[in-house]
């Protein structure tokens, strides 16, 4: 009776656990640069799920040219950079004093999602393309059978997140960027170059939507409509966590995912959706700031 | 002087070009089908197989010598914006005849708009056994074959190579899936196949690895899975990271794995077996030629969805030539246990249930490419009609 729980534990629910982490940290990836871009421009980006997209669409056509995947790593998020600076100057920025911007943003973002999508289709094909996975095989620990690249996901996933969180807390750009958010007039007179930040910001956090898409695109190959893959969930993520908060998108993206999967091990596998999208619900009628506050308040 | 009589020489040649076009009103053909979402792929196969068709039509003098005309809209694999796109082409574009939906539940949802505009449709993809089965309707046509077909045919080879096998189940959550599983769940009992579960996944799946658990707790020696498209993909290539394909047989529905996706697969897909209403091997010389139309069209090759789909058009342009017009009732009629030539060979629309009765074989997927494994008759797959509306 003993061996049989430890072989269940070991066959069974210790690979569920895992992979629940693994696409935690997936979702995570994705909602980082949503949180950043809310919690910073108060800009809903509902083309997030695109830009995610079009890193991976690039990734695929460098690795086709050549690119080494450890290079795309790299080069990719650089590529998206100006992407994203050209979009916030060009498109966003012009609708962002408007009096009803939350409404004209998230209608020009989202407008911006469809164009995205077909033309992508138009360049790409409606067909899935799917990058060689740069690391094969898996490693057994105590008896779990661990794929290697979901492995080094995890660990680049950590890396990432860290990264940025320093980024934000800890150094001088980063501090220009909350005395922005927190109050834009009072950070311009101070000398802060407040459209240079605002636009940095957007760019950086498309930038790292490009990241997850090179990061996920071996795992859930590439497609057009990809971007709409883990919109919900990273939104879902961000409001739970507390809109513009980098520690509560970490901590709502690991719960949520492991409410995910144990959810569909032990209730149904239909029923995780409605499960997380209801605790999204809850959250939001207790306390609609979310598990933490936002950026610039933090 | 000279340059006005060559203008009304234009004219006049104007005039009796447009006269040519005007004697014959085209016959309208709505199309209403996936363009995008993750089902684009075979949407793309049922456009690529319709408009080859047409073209050959029209330039053999069309339908009773009136052109073919195709209208698309895209119908996202969801059946609430079908039924939109689908009132749109009968009421807007008037026209005679509707084809493309892929979706079960949107061909199911389409053929109750087709029966209130009073008018025929036809599905060249769907599998859902309802579709001319308890939910059969007399105004919808199938000419692929149905799930029950499907398996008929795969759970006769599985019975010999994989004898008593545990079968786990994997669909994606609606009409198609839970149809495709129950189907095949019945033939494999039949032939002896034990069942370790089953678990529907929602259709555009992101990972599929959370369903490991219960796939993982069950230890099967066979998986059957009807999920499509770029599901497939998703699905397949998890298995493989996870070390679940080693020592387990993947069959499937004959959507799972197709030349849309079969790329993007890649080695994951090496030993997928599966029935199938066509193959793009089919050794014949009807085949050969339309395989090497297709390719030179579209630069790959047919599967089964651009098969079936250019078979439709030749078989409505029968039904059509047989009743001397595009009245639905006279069309109903012509379409009566109707026999007509595809590239896989001869088809009967069965006048009790409107299922097309055709051969059915087994594929199995050997370094990248489908060869044929296996071939039941078109009788022996049919099965029996339980459509009782009509």
């Amino acid at each position: 009776m003993m061996a049989g729980a430890f072989d269940y534990f070991q066959f069974v629910l210790a690979p569920q656990i895992v992979i629940g982490l693994v696409l935690g940290v997936a979702v995570i990836l994705v909602a980082l640069g949503l949180t950043i871009i809310f919690g910073l421009l108060d800009v809903i980006n509902m083309s997030h799920g695109e830009f995610y997209a079009l890193g991976a669409f690039i990734s695929v056509s460098l690795a086709a040219l050549g690119v080494p995947f450890w290079l795309l790593l790299v080069l990719v998020p650089a590529l998206m950079l100006p992407i994203g600076y050209a979009v916030e100057r060009l498109l966003i920025q012009r609708v962002f004093h408007s009096p009803d911007r939350h409404v004209t943003t998230l209608l020009l973002t989202f407008g911006l999602a469809l164009v995205l999508e077909d033309v992508f289709r138009l360049i790409w094909g409606p067909n899935p393309l799917r990058p060689e996975t740069p690391i094969r095989g898996a490693i057994e620990v105590a008896g779990l059978f661990l794929p290697l690249y979901r492995v080094f996901m995890i660990g680049i996933g950590a890396l990432i997140i860290i990264g940025t969180a320093l980024i934000v807390y800890r150094t001088r750009i980063g501090a220009m960027v909350r005395a922005a958010a927190f109050d834009r007039n009072m950070a311009a007179s101070l000398g802060v170059p407040v459209q240079l930040v605002y636009a940095g910001a957007f760019a950086f956090g498309v930038s790292l939507a490009g990241l997850a898409g090179v990061l996920l695109a071996p795992l859930y190959s590439v497609f057009p409509t990809m971007g709409r893959d883990f919109i919900l969930m990273a939104f879902t993520v961000v409001i739970v966590g507390g809109m513009g908060s980098i520690a509560g998108a970490v901590v709502a993206g690991l719960f949520l995912t492991q409410v995910q999967a144990i959810a569909s091990l032990y209730i149904s596998p239909v029923w995780t959706d409605p499960i997380v999208f209801g605790i999204m619900v809850i959250m939001l009628m207790v306390r609609p700031q979310g598990l933490f506050g936002r950026l610039g308040h933090a | 002087m000279r340059q006005i009589k060559t203008t009304a020489l234009a004219a006049l040649m104007s005039a009796t070009a447009l006269t040519t076009v005007y004697a014959a009103d085209p016959i309208k053909i709505g199309v209403v089908t996936p363009l995008s979402g993750t089902y684009a792929g075979i949407g793309q196969q049922v456009k690529w197989g319709l408009e080859l068709a047409t073209k050959e039509v029209n330039a053999a003098g069309g339908i009773m010598g009136r052109p073919v005309e195709l209208i698309f809209e895209d119908e996202e694999a969801n059946p609430a914006v079908a039924v939109q796109k689908a009132d749109k082409v009968f009421q807007v574009n008037k026209v005679d005849f509707l084809t493309g939906t892929v979706n079960s539940g949107s061909t199911l949802a389409v053929g109750q708009v087709a029966e209130r505009a009073g008018k025929l449709m036809a599905t060249t993809v769907s599998f859902a056994d309802s579709i001319t089965g308890d939910k059969c309707s007399p105004n919808v046509y199938r000419v692929n074959a149905r799930a029950g077909q499907q398996s008929a045919a795969l759970a006769v080879w599985m019975s010999k190579d994989k004898p008593k096998a545990k079968v786990f189940y994997l669909g994606p959550d609606y009409e198609m899936g839970r149809s495709t599983v129950a189907a095949f769940k019945q033939s494999a009992e039949k032939v002896g196949a034990q069942t370790g579960g089953e678990v529907f996944a929602p259709l555009d799946s992101k990972d599929y690895t959370q369903y490991f658990g219960q796939l993982r707790a069950a230890r099967p020696q066979v998986l059957y899975t009807s999920v499509a498209g770029n599901d497939t993909v998703r699905l397949f290539t998890q298995l493989q990271e996870f070390g679940l394909l080693n020592n387990l047989t993947v069959v499937g529905a004959s959507g799972t794995v197709t030349a849309q996706n079969i790329g993007a697969i890649g080695k994951a897909a090496e030993g997928f077996v599966t029935g199938v209403g066509y193959s793009a091997e089919i050794d014949t010389p009807e085949n050969k030629k339309f395989v090497e139309a297709f390719k030179a069209a579209n630069k790959i090759d047919p599967d089964l969805y651009g098969a079936d789909s250019y078979g439709l058009i030749y078989a409505y342009k029968a039904a059509v030539e047989k009743a001397k017009s595009t009245d639905t009732d006279k069309v109903r009629e012509a379409f009566k246990d109707l026999t007509w030539k595809t590239p896989q060979g001869e088809k009967t629309l069965r006048a009790g249930d409107h299922q097309a009765v055709q051969t059915m074989y087994v594929v199995r997927v050997n370094n990248g490419k489908f060869g044929i494994v296996g071939q039941v008759k078109g009788e022996d797959a049919i099965g029996a009609d339980t459509c009782t509306r009509f």
